[in-house]
């Protein structure tokens, strides 16, 4: 609302040198970079029914966290996904939902704080419809809905800790589930909540050496 | 430019009231047109040996301000703040509409629905004077008040043969009054009509729903006071509220607008038999009974979806005996005991047709001390037996300290408590409009919810639902420290600390979900919470003509156990980014709708010929209204309404033939704010005139 909204279709990707720096040397641990996305679409609203129900396609939006980049639809069955994304559901390459071997779980704290992964710490993989690794439901998982103003705000402090479809790690945090970057405010349009809605913004941080550091 | 021609055109008929002018001490020129106070002591005590915080609001302000309704003149009075969503609802020192008990002549009003009292039910023509106590008062006054207490008095015995008045403003707003009252040795009688009506408003452009919907009210009131023998006399009251409401609604459901229509109907009755008798000079009695009836029946047809009914009927009845005892010049007691029949049946609980039923049984004492001409003790207890919730235990001590002349000292510390109401014990609701959630009340969440489990349609349940338990009354502890100095004749100036400290508060807390994922709510006593401030207030006559009065308040608020999460630096917000950040204490604001700072400044003009003329201006500053950045406390992070300046003024002139006319314009800066303040209309302007027959 208050930022200039991005543009819809492309995805805003910040330049990173996650390669190159672990190319380059192999035996320091270096600190990744956190890498931003925004407005990344997730099974947004295309229509209304005759009815006024809310149309959507129901498919999910796969992402490489290794690539930075969105994995076309037609490659659901590989392992060249991390993690994807429908409405306020996020699924991992593992378990029920993926051949690779991936998993996650949600961690209470800041993003910049995580530099490495407890050891005590256990990462669920996902088993739908009854359990999901990233947990689904408000107050639960990543998002809070209010039933008064209609608006999904990401928690604070929550961070999405992932293991990759190849078995690496990253850490992952949502800063909004609306178009623009921003939640929107609660005298938004019905319209705009509607519409604007299911596009994600996020920032990750992919560590491709296998270890759990940041 | 449209709304000056309209005022213009109505300008003829008009309003008001009228007194003769009357020549005044001090303290009434000051704005105290009584020197009487009832309510803190259940007793009629001088105002000057009052012992707690209060505040008076005399016929004369009501009318020269052109107040209609109760709303209209508390939204204007130190430390209290009007809240909206479920009718207008006041907030005294920071604490919600719940906790607040409204009486009128002593007897409580009901019918509130998610705790709010719309206080647009109390037309304002026959008030003699609204008296209110700030702080805890459960020891005289049990359940609700636990902020304090406002007491609508209307019981007069000045004999105004006939008083006929008549307004009209803008929205098509009409307020026309009767008030008769016949005045002799024995008889009393007062009579009272009045009849409201709107079209409503809508501030929102663009939009067929309106924020104040059209409404017809009318209301009768009648009293008579018989007095049998010099000590002995009887009075019956009876009070009839009746509004029918329309209301177009526009509901958004998925994106696509469904039209309907409302219809509302809201019935408030009320009757009171008293029989005062006075033993000797030293020992009277009164034994009261009371019955009240509240009604609210609210049919919606939509256009394309089904009909939607509901109904709640909430009656109260109370018998109660009060003697007051004045054992020698130095000691007065009181003491009454009393029982309470209260019964709820509503469509939002299980059934409609089973009444859901509480009863108490309390009793009461007060020991009022006068050691010295100086000194005033009060001590007070009051213990409510409760059939269906845990029993209270009331206590309250207040004193004064006159130190000098122009130096007085109160203090007073109690305990308020209010019960858990029949919502938060029987609610059986889903909204299928919004998602399917349900909220369940706590006397049988865990059968309703086991049921629905048996049925296989529960998804999870959190701990919280294992902590389902019998509720327990939200309690208070509220202190008070106030100065009073008055410099010389004409100005006095008081400063009050207070901080009330309040446990067990009842929250909807979520206790499962359904399969479906959509959300199940019960209540449970968690909260701990604190309000806490300074309220200045200045009252100056600067001349024969002119009174000013100026008031400030400051407010803190806060939930204990939030701040105890962020003092352990558990609670985390949002940076300009949207990333997380750990929230300190400085960016915590407290409570929701409260604001810092509040202030007024009103100036009054008398002129001797009668003409009178008054201009109002009264500020509020930003206040939390949205959580919006992913955490579960209010932060600067969050969504706030803006502070505001709202102006008022009117002027009017009193003949001595009985006629006055008054003109007035409110919210001259014509500030809105459709989302936060839709109790508030753009700016508005009024004609009234009204007549009186004096007694000789």
């Amino acid at each position: 609302m208050k930022k200039t909204i991005q543009s819809i279709v492309t995805l805003v990707i910040i330049s990173t040198s996650i390669v190159a720096c672990t190319k380059s040397d192999s035996t320091t641990v270096m600190p990744v970079t956190a890498v931003t996305v925004k407005d990344l679409p997730a099974d947004t609203v295309v229509g209304l029914s005759a009815q006024g129900i809310p149309i959507t396609n129901g498919k999910y939006t796969f992402y490489s966290l290794e690539k930075n980049a969105i994995v076309p639809n037609s490659d659901s069955a590989t392992t060249k996904w991390d993690v994807a994304f429908m409405a306020t559901r996020i699924i991992t390459n593992g378990g029920t939902s993926g051949t690779g071997l991936g998993g996650a779980f949600v961690y209470t704290g800041l993003f910049d704080a995580l530099t490495t992964i407890p050891t005590d710490s256990t990462f669920k993989t996902d088993n739908a419809p009854t359990s999901y690794a990233i947990t689904t439901g408000s107050g639960k998982g990543w998002y809070n809905y209010d039933g008064v103003t209609n608006l999904i705000t990401p928690l604070a402090g929550r961070v999405l800790v992932i293991r990759t479809a190849s078995g690496k790690y990253a850490k992952m945090e949502i800063a909004s589930y609306y178009k623009g970057g921003v939640t929107l405010p609660a005298t938004a349009t019905d319209a705009d909540k509607l519409n604007k809605q299911r596009y994600y913004t996020f920032r990750f941080a992919y560590q491709p050496n296998g270890t759990k550091t940041f | 430019m449209k709304k000056w021609v309209i005022l213009f055109l109505i300008s003829a008929p008009t309003i008001a009231f009228s007194q003769v002018v009357m020549v005044r001490d001090t303290m009434q020129s000051i704005g105290q047109t009584d020197s009487v106070f009832v309510t803190a002591n259940r007793s009629a005590r001088k105002l000057s040996n009052v012992t707690v915080p209060f505040n008076i609001i005399s016929a004369k302000q009501i009318q020269q301000a052109g107040s209609l309704r109760l709303t209209d003149v508390l939204k204007e009075q130190p430390g209290i703040t009007m809240t909206s969503g479920f009718g207008a609802g006041i907030q005294l020192q920071g604490l919600n509409p719940d906790y607040t008990i409204i009486l009128i002549n002593g007897e409580p009003l009901v019918g509130r629905t998610a705790g709010v009292l719309d206080l647009n039910r109390i037309a304002l023509g026959n008030v003699k004077k609204i008296e209110i106590v700030k702080g805890p008062s459960s020891s005289l006054y049990g359940s609700e008040a636990m902020a304090g207490v406002i007491n609508i008095i209307t019981e007069s015995t000045t004999n105004i043969p006939l008083q006929a008045s008549l307004r009209y403003g803008t929205y098509e707003t009409m307020d026309a009054s009767i008030n008769n009252t016949i005045a002799t040795k024995s008889v009393f009688y007062q009579g009272f009509y009045n009849y409201y009506s709107t079209n409503g408003y809508s501030i929102r452009p663009n939009s067929n729903s309106r924020v104040t919907t059209p409404i017809g009210r009318y209301t009768i009131n009648q009293q008579l006071k018989y007095n049998i023998t010099d000590n002995t006399n009887i009075a019956i009251g009876l009070r009839l509220t009746d509004e029918k409401i329309t209301n177009d609604i526009s509901v958004s459901n998925g994106g696509a607008t469904i039209n309907s229509t409302g219809k509302e109907h809201n019935q408030d009755q009320n009757i009171s038999f008293t029989l005062n008798h006075k033993f000797s000079n030293k020992i009277k009695t009164s034994f009261k009974n009371y019955f009240t009836d509240y009604n609210a029946k609210q049919d919606l047809v939509t256009i394309t979806g089904a009909p939607y009914y509901d109904l709640l009927n909430h009656q109260f009845q109370r018998i109660e005996n009060q003697t007051d005892w004045n054992i020698n010049k130095n000691i007065n007691v009181i003491f009454g005991l009393g029982a309470v029949w209260e019964g709820v049946k509503s469509t939002r609980y299980d059934s409609e047709k089973l009444r859901k039923n509480n009863t108490i049984q309390y009793g009461f004492t007060q020991f009022e001390w006068n050691p010295t001409q100086k000194l005033i003790l009060i001590g007070g207890v009051r213990f409510d037996k409760n059939e269906t919730f845990a029993s209270a235990f009331s206590p309250k001590f207040s004193g004064l300290y006159k130190i000098s002349p122009k130096h007085k000292l109160r203090f007073s510390i109690g305990q308020g408590f209010k019960a858990p109401d029949f919502r938060q014990l029987y609610l059986d609701f889903t909204n299928a409009a919004a998602g399917g959630y349900s909220v369940f009340g706590t006397a049988q969440a865990q059968q309703v919810i086991g049921q629905l489990s048996a049925l296989g349609q529960i998804g999870t349940l959190y701990d919280s639902y294992y902590q389902l338990k019998t509720l327990k009354p939200e309690f208070s502890t509220g202190m008070h420290l106030s100065w009073d100095y008055d410099p010389n004749l004409n100005t006095n100036i008081s400063v009050q600390l207070f901080r009330n400290d309040i446990s067990n508060l009842i929250q909807v807390q979520q206790v499962g979900a359904y399969i479906t994922g959509a959300q199940i709510f019960s209540y449970l006593n968690v909260g701990r919470a604190f309000t806490q401030g300074v309220e200045v207030e200045v009252k100056r006559k600067i001349n024969n003509h002119f009174t000013l009065n100026a008031a400030y308040q400051f407010l803190a608020t806060g939930d204990k156990d939030q701040i105890a999460q962020i003092k352990a630096g558990k609670v985390y917000t949002r940076d300009a980014n949207g990333y997380s950040k750990l929230l300190t204490l400085n960016d915590y604001v407290g409570l929701p709708n409260n604001s810092t700072h509040k202030a007024q400044l009103k100036l009054n003009y008398n002129a001797s010929n009668g003409l009178f003329a008054n201009f109002r201006m009264l500020y509020r500053s930003e206040w939390a209204v949205n959580n919006t950045n992913g955490n579960e406390v209010f932060d600067k992070g969050d969504e706030f309404a803006h502070g505001y300046i709202s102006i008022h003024t009117s002027i009017g002139k009193e003949y001595k033939n009985g006629f006055t006319w008054q003109l007035g314009c409110d919210n001259i800066s014509n500030y809105v704010d459709p989302s936060n303040l839709p109790n508030l209309p753009g700016r508005t302007f009024f004609g009234s005139i009204k007549y009186q027959i004096n007694h000789k």
